[in-house]
């Protein structure tokens, strides 16, 4: 099960965010802009000028969760100083290689995600980081004015000894504090002393810069000297370049020239951080020119064959899926989890058992940022500006892909337009350091078109399920069987929930594996976006099965789990959202609860319920009305950023389970752009989506709420419909299916 | 042969081909890279520049086409950030990752020139930019504070 048994931990950082949070940065192609004019570094996390500007760095770029500005404010929080005259920058990754693992060692590897923040050793690691600065700034008070320490107060960004009235700003300290060296670290203040953190929302950090267009997102970073490059890999994901003739378009304006990327090139091979996603080079070539629209021009107009591979069997979506659900025919592959007897009950239960099969298609993470990177190699060092979600894992591919020693990688994180997932396994770094280093010392911007990065994704698996179920006296589940069959399949989402982990007395749970040319990867809230799906919509049925009402019928399941905060969940959104009450005809409500990185524990991760309110119109047309969410974190640090999160988390999900679903056509993606693969646009996202504060348990932790929303949408929205027509959606997307005819499948 | 464009009030020759975009011309040759690149046909919206007041989309556009035509794109949008969607925007923090944001507020823009006070059927009708976080609540609600209008408070 070694292929099934990926970790929750390992996508924390994937599309991880905060309880908190906003963003920062101007991004700077070059480093080190805040050590300039005479600054001071009083820890490595922070630079201090003589203008009392303050420059945090902070562990991860910033993809929008509002990861950056949540580090920062826990630096601020211990720091106390002006948040006003805050800046941030990222930490350097190799300033971090060059003095023995100074960021990465105190906070682990995870402290280069976008998000996690929320992570209890970050949180400590960024709160210790700011007090230890104050300390010191207090200290280098102490010496001038020659007072006991005890006596300064640090207040925003001012010392100030009270009994002789002397002050002084943190600026003016800032190169004596630099050369402190404390006996012993301060400790950090007890929570209930926060004055910035959960009491505040400011605006995130980078938000000045996007409303005013100065804002640096990969695709901004413009270095001298630069070429660009625009890409084409084959359009059957394992297929190779077979010829190709530059000479038809070598001189076309601007053109300089062309570089093969050849997976077969001798490259070495290190540990990943990310390796849930192939980050294997694909054939490839590209045009390099002076402007973009040069190179893309070239690169349309030149003649190029490729040997599509294996991958072109593959005729069309229907065959795979297909395969996929004959595969649920056949006897499983791996076992996850097995509890009691389920089976046995299950094959003893004769009519009482209820059955279903599920399914959901490949989806695209569609950032609005198509894939880039810029980058410069010579013989010996790499400089790289690039959009990546995960610094360590980008650093480990760039020295794979060119042999350059750490030390000598240098990462320049721009502003990321997004990323759910897409841009954590750095495929896309190795493709433009492949580009890059055919024009040594020359750096070189390599940009996806939006086709591209449609063709070129790391999708969401498609799966399907087999469900199948008895239920006790009481009409509660006793017994479940679980069979998944996919391309790579994450169990997230079924091997955590509550469901297999004691809610239901009987569970087998097992996967099977139908290889694919279509290359996979993690995709925001991995797993959990099918499975909640999958086994919400179940559980609706086990109820109608009952009689019970979904509601009721969950709250009686969750009796079973020693967490309160699936019951105080249930009932907020199921208040809020007027559970019970009339509608008009054709209206109707449907429910779903789930988790994110609870590890199947009671009193760990977040918890959500949501109630979707559509209506099923006569001719089948659905709109979904109302969308309310009510969820249990523990604690929240930035109840502004958290809304967001969960609201925007919602449309994602909604989006998914009405619009997305990617075709196979000879083994090629069909969707290559936004006219053939439908986004939700204003007009057709729910006016009302609500998230409700009341389930928040105060419980002593801060759980992430960046994917937690993706997952119930679907559920809550297919058991609407199902409440409103007595039908069962079964797949995704559900546009095409509201009403008659039903799926084959289930 | 060069071609002559008016940019945010300033006069600007470029040397690219006639068929360029505005958008690649506005990014690549002129160095204005508030304005995103998205999709290349028009779809996303994350390329809205205004052309004589009005929300185009510069992917489509071949430089030769623009002509006397007065371009304002998201640097020109005010001195300062203080164009009162820019403040809204801040205000209710409305980007998440950012990258669509230069185009909604263009997009939202030239709709207050034509409807200072918009209905959200306007909003819905004039906003077709996509935005793969989800800011659409928070964009609806800026825009409307902005307006000055009672629907502004809602999140």
């Amino acid at each position: 099960m070694s292929r099934t048994n990926i970790s929750r931990r390992d996508f924390i950082v994937a599309t991880s965010v905060l309880a908190g949070g906003a963003m920062g940065i101007s991004v700077l192609p070059r480093l080190a802009a805040s050590q300039s004019n005479g600054a001071s570094e009083i820890t490595p996390w922070l630079v201090i000028a003589a203008d009392n500007t303050i420059t945090l760095r902070v562990p991860g770029p910033e993809a929008g969760t509002g990861g950056t500005t949540q580090a920062a404010m826990l630096i601020a929080e211990e720091l106390k100083c002006d948040w006003a005259r805050v800046r941030t920058e990222p930490i350097s990754y190799v300033r971090n290689v060059r003095e023995g693992n100074l960021y990465i060692g105190a906070t682990g590897i995870w402290s280069s995600f976008a998000g996690g923040n929320h992570a209890p050793e970050i949180r400590s690691t960024l709160l210790q980081a700011g007090a230890s600065a104050r300390e010191r700034l207090k200290a280098a008070a102490a010496a001038r004015w020659s007072v006991p320490v005890e006596d300064l107060e640090a207040r925003d960004s001012i010392i100030r000894h009270t009994p002789t009235r002397r002050k002084a700003s943190y600026g003016e300290l800032a190169a004596l504090a630099a050369t402190i060296k404390l006996a012993e670290e301060p400790k950090p203040k007890p929570e209930s002393e926060w004055t910035l953190l959960r009491k505040t929302n400011p605006p995130r950090l980078h938000v000045r810069s996007v409303v005013d267009g100065s804002s640096v997102y990969g695709m901004d970073v413009r270095v001298p000297g630069m070429l660009y490059a625009a890409l084409v890999q084959c359009p059957v994901h394992g297929g190779r370049l077979k010829r190709f003739d530059f000479a038809a378009i070598q001189n076309m304006p601007g053109v300089r020239g062309v570089a093969v990327i050849d997976p077969a090139e001798p490259r070495i091979e290190l540990k990943k951080p990310a390796y849930w996603a192939s980050t294997e080079a694909q054939s490839g070539i590209a045009v390099v020119a002076e402007h973009y629209w040069q190179a893309r021009t070239a690169l349309a107009a030149m003649p190029i064959e490729w040997d599509l591979g294996a991958g072109v069997e593959r005729r069309d979506t229907q065959q795979i899926y297909d395969a996929i659900h004959a595969r649920l025919d056949q006897p499983p592959e791996d076992l996850v989890k097995d509890q009691g007897d389920a089976p046995k009950l299950i094959a003893a239960a004769g009519k009482g058992v209820i059955e279903a099969t599920y399914r959901t298609p490949l989806s695209e993470h569609a950032t609005m940022e198509p894939l880039n990177g810029t980058a410069l190699v010579t013989k010996d060092r790499v400089e790289l500006w690039h959009p990546a979600a995960m610094a360590m894992q980008a650093l480990v591919i760039a020295q794979e892909e060119t042999g350059v020693e750490p030390k000598n990688i240098e990462l320049h994180p721009p502003l990321i337009g997004g990323s759910f997932g897409r841009r954590v396994g750095a495929d896309d770094v190795r493709m433009v350091l492949a580009v890059a280093k055919k024009f040594p010392g020359t750096p070189v911007h390599v940009i996806w078109s939006r086709e591209e990065t449609f063709r070129q994704g790391r999708y969401r698996d498609l799966q399907a399920v087999r469900f199948a179920a008895t239920l006790d006296d009481e009409g509660l589940p006793e017994a479940l069987t679980v069979h998944i069959a996919g391309h790579n399949v994450i169990t997230l989402g079924i091997v955590d929930s509550i469901y297999v982990n004691g809610c239901i007395p009987n569970v087998r749970f097992e996967t099977s594996s139908v290889p694919m040319h279509i290359l996979t990867g993690q995709f925001r809230g991995p797993g959990y976006n099918s499975h909640c799906f999958f086994i919400e919509s179940f559980i609706d049925e086990c109820a109608a099965r009952a009689g019970i009402d979904p509601l009721e019928y969950r709250l009686r399941i969750v009796r079973r789990w020693a967490d309160e905060g699936w019951s105080k969940c249930l009932k907020e959104v199921g208040g809020r959202a007027g559970w019970g009450q009339p509608l008009p005809k054709g209206h109707a409500r449907g429910i779903a609860m789930g988790s994110w990185a609870t590890d199947g524990e009671p009193g760990k991760g977040t918890i959500v319920a949501a109630v979707a309110t559509v209506e099923v119109k006569n001719d089948g047309a659905l709109q979904v009305h109302s969308l309310d969410l009510a969820f249990d974190s523990g604690r929240i640090l930035n109840a502004d950023a958290v809304q967001a999160q969960l609201q925007g988390s919602m449309i994602f999900g909604l989006n998914m389970c009405l619009n997305e679903e990617l075709n196979v056509q000879d083994g090629r993606i069909v969707e290559d752009n936004f006219d053939r693969y439908s986004m939700l646009r204003m007009a057709d996202v729910p006016r009302s989506i609500n998230i409700h504060m009341g389930a928040l348990s105060g419980h002593d932790r801060y759980g992430g709420t960046g994917e937690v929303g993706v997952g119930v949408v679907a559920p809550a929205v297919a058991n609407a419909i199902f409440a409103a027509t007595g039908q069962r959606v079964r797949t995704m997307p559900f546009r095409v299916d509201v009403l008659p005819p039903q799926q084959s499948h289930g | 042969m060069a071609i002559a464009l008016s940019i945010n009030n300033v006069r600007h020759q470029t040397d690219a081909d006639a068929e360029t975009p505005l958008l690649w011309v506005l990014r690549d040759h002129l160095g204005l890279t508030g304005t995103k690149f998205g999709c290349g046909i028009g779809q996303c919206g994350a390329c809205t520049v205004h052309m004589n007041g009005s929300a185009i989309r510069s992917c489509l556009v071949p430089v030769k086409d623009v002509g006397n035509a007065r371009i304002t794109t998201i640097e020109g949008l005010a001195r300062d950030a203080s164009h009162p969607l820019q403040r809204a925007w801040m205000e209710h923090n409305v980007p998440q990752c950012g990258y669509c944001q230069a185009g909604m507020l263009m997009a939202a823009a030239a709709l207050l020139r034509e409807h200072p006070n918009p209905t959200d059927q306007d909003i819905d009708s004039a906003i077709t930019n996509i935005c793969r976080c989800g800011t659409y609540p928070r964009v609806r609600a800026a825009i409307h504070a902005a307006a000055g209008g009672r629907e502004g408070e809602r999140r």
